[in-house]
């Protein structure tokens, strides 16, 4: 079972590497969306964490256990990403985040044909022609974001 | 029951429509059946509610069939066979019949231009079988569009002839949907019901989705924020006659049943009435569309209420 909303509250931690060392942190976020998505239809953008942003190219994306960056999620026809599902951003931080309340912010979309104009970007560096922060293929609301409580 | 015996159940009940037809010609009415598609709990499933919680809401309406996308099939597009065992498994307990399955034409599945007509096809075919072995023979076909009224992406004749006999090989209907704001008169629903006539297939038509008849926007059920489609162009109901012998299964879409069991948007009397006297006998699958859709409450008491409307026009 999934939260109502888009980032959710479970999966929110530091992340650390075998000699222990923190290396970053996680969060995960569902589309919201009736449909699932091929990955190749999914777009992302930059995270902003306590309003410092991290850019699209150095966000992990774990899906079904495994780890993409958004460049080899765009050839992924064959992996399908199920509504409900959820999935975990990583954003590499050196040290993490520290215990406390966090403001969690991401920039995604996702490509769909059936009742909008095509994908303008054919190269997929956009987010797509839907999603929450776009109406009918103009990008136009602000990322989703959620205030998250960090443990460890 | 066994999956064999419920198909072969299902392919009696088949058999049964047939006559039922026969019938309903020789007296001119038709007996479409009642049913939801699982669609309408888009905002619980999986929050609040299971598959099985949906079949069981399902259940108390009366229906006798529903709709599933290939949003709520576990693994899609590689469903276990325990999963399967478990779908059927609550067919049987729920005594619902599987009507129509909602897929995906897709077309634009990488960056750059659209995929080769045997991607498209390799991709429809898997879909095909899927269906054929859930027992549904009617598909919500989406095929990729180039603006809102869904006018079809150039090129949907080439892939769509490739994949036709392989749609009548696994005995599935692709139904692609007229949806609000297309409306029936739309260029491309005629092109549509003449390509199934070039063919001679019953195999491709169209799932009218009741939202195309909305004619109006009351201020208590539609806020500012939801009012953007606010006086758009409408289908009026004599539209659907012409499209009626192209369709398997419609989507019955409702915003709004209020406590006279009446819907405050979309002439349901005048389209039924039409759907019964043009001998229709397909599946009639409700779509909630309205308010409060995260509140498994209040779109169960909306759903409860579409079906006594319905029963009430339909007499059963």
């Amino acid at each position: 079972m999934v939260d109502n909303e888009y980032i959710q509250t479970r999966g929110f931690h530091n992340l650390f590497d075998k000699d222990r060392k923190c290396w970053g942190f996680q969060f995960g976020m569902r589309t919201k969306y009736y449909k699932g998505l091929w990955l190749s239809q999914f777009r992302t953008g930059n995270a902003i964490v306590d309003g410092v942003v991290h850019p699209k190219a150095s966000l992990i994306w774990n899906i079904h256990g495994i780890d993409y960056t958004a460049e080899e999620m765009y050839d992924r026809m064959d992996q399908y990403w199920q509504v409900n599902e959820h999935v975990y951003v990583k954003v590499p931080k050196p040290g993490g985040l520290k215990q406390g309340y966090h403001e969690v912010a991401i920039e995604f979309g996702w490509v769909n044909n059936y009742n909008t104009a095509t994908e303008k970007e054919y190269d997929g560096s956009g987010l797509g022609m839907m999603g929450p922060m776009s109406s009918m293929g103009g990008v136009e609301g602000a990322a989703p974001h959620r205030r998250l409580l960090l443990v460890w | 029951m066994k999956r064999r015996q419920f198909l072969k159940s299902a392919a009696g009940i088949g058999a049964g429509l047939v006559a039922a037809t026969a019938v309903a010609q020789e007296t001119k009415k038709g007996h479409p059946k009642r049913g939801v598609s699982v669609y309408s709990y888009s905002q619980t499933l999986g929050v609040c509610m299971t598959l099985e919680d949906c079949f069981a809401d399902i259940y108390d309406t009366g229906a006798t069939c529903f709709e599933l996308l290939t949003s709520h099939i576990e693994n899609y597009p590689n469903p276990t066979t325990k999963w399967i065992d478990h779908y059927f498994g609550l067919c049987e307990k729920y005594h619902l019949e599987p009507a129509e399955l909602g897929h995906w034409a897709e077309t634009h599945l990488h960056r750059g231009p659209m995929m080769t007509d045997e991607q498209i096809v390799a991709n429809l075919n898997r879909d095909f079988k899927l269906a054929n072995l859930l027992g549904f023979h009617s598909l919500r076909t989406k095929i990729t569009c180039i603006n809102e009224y869904c006018d079809p992406e150039p090129g949907w004749q080439r892939y769509m002839e490739k994949a036709l006999p392989l749609a009548e090989k696994y005995d599935v209907a692709m139904l692609s949907e007229c949806h609000s704001p297309t409306t029936l008169t739309r260029q491309h629903i005629s092109d549509y019901l003449e390509w199934a006539d070039k063919h001679n297939t019953k195999h491709f038509g169209i799932n009218v989705d009741f939202g195309t008849f909305q004619n109006a926007w009351p201020e208590d059920i539609y806020p500012p924020e939801r009012r953007r489609w606010a006086g758009r162009e409408y289908s009026k109901p004599e539209d659907i006659i012409k499209v009626l012998p192209y369709s398997r299964t419609c989507h019955a879409k409702f915003n709004f049943v209020d406590e006279n069991f009446e819907e405050r948007t979309i002439p349901y009397n005048k389209v039924l009435q039409i759907i019964v006297d043009q001998g229709w006998n397909g599946n009639l699958v409700s779509e909630y569309e309205g308010p409060r859709r995260d509140d498994p409450g209040y779109l169960g008491d909306q759903l409860r209420r579409h079906h006594i409307l319905m029963q009430r026009i339909l007499g059963y």
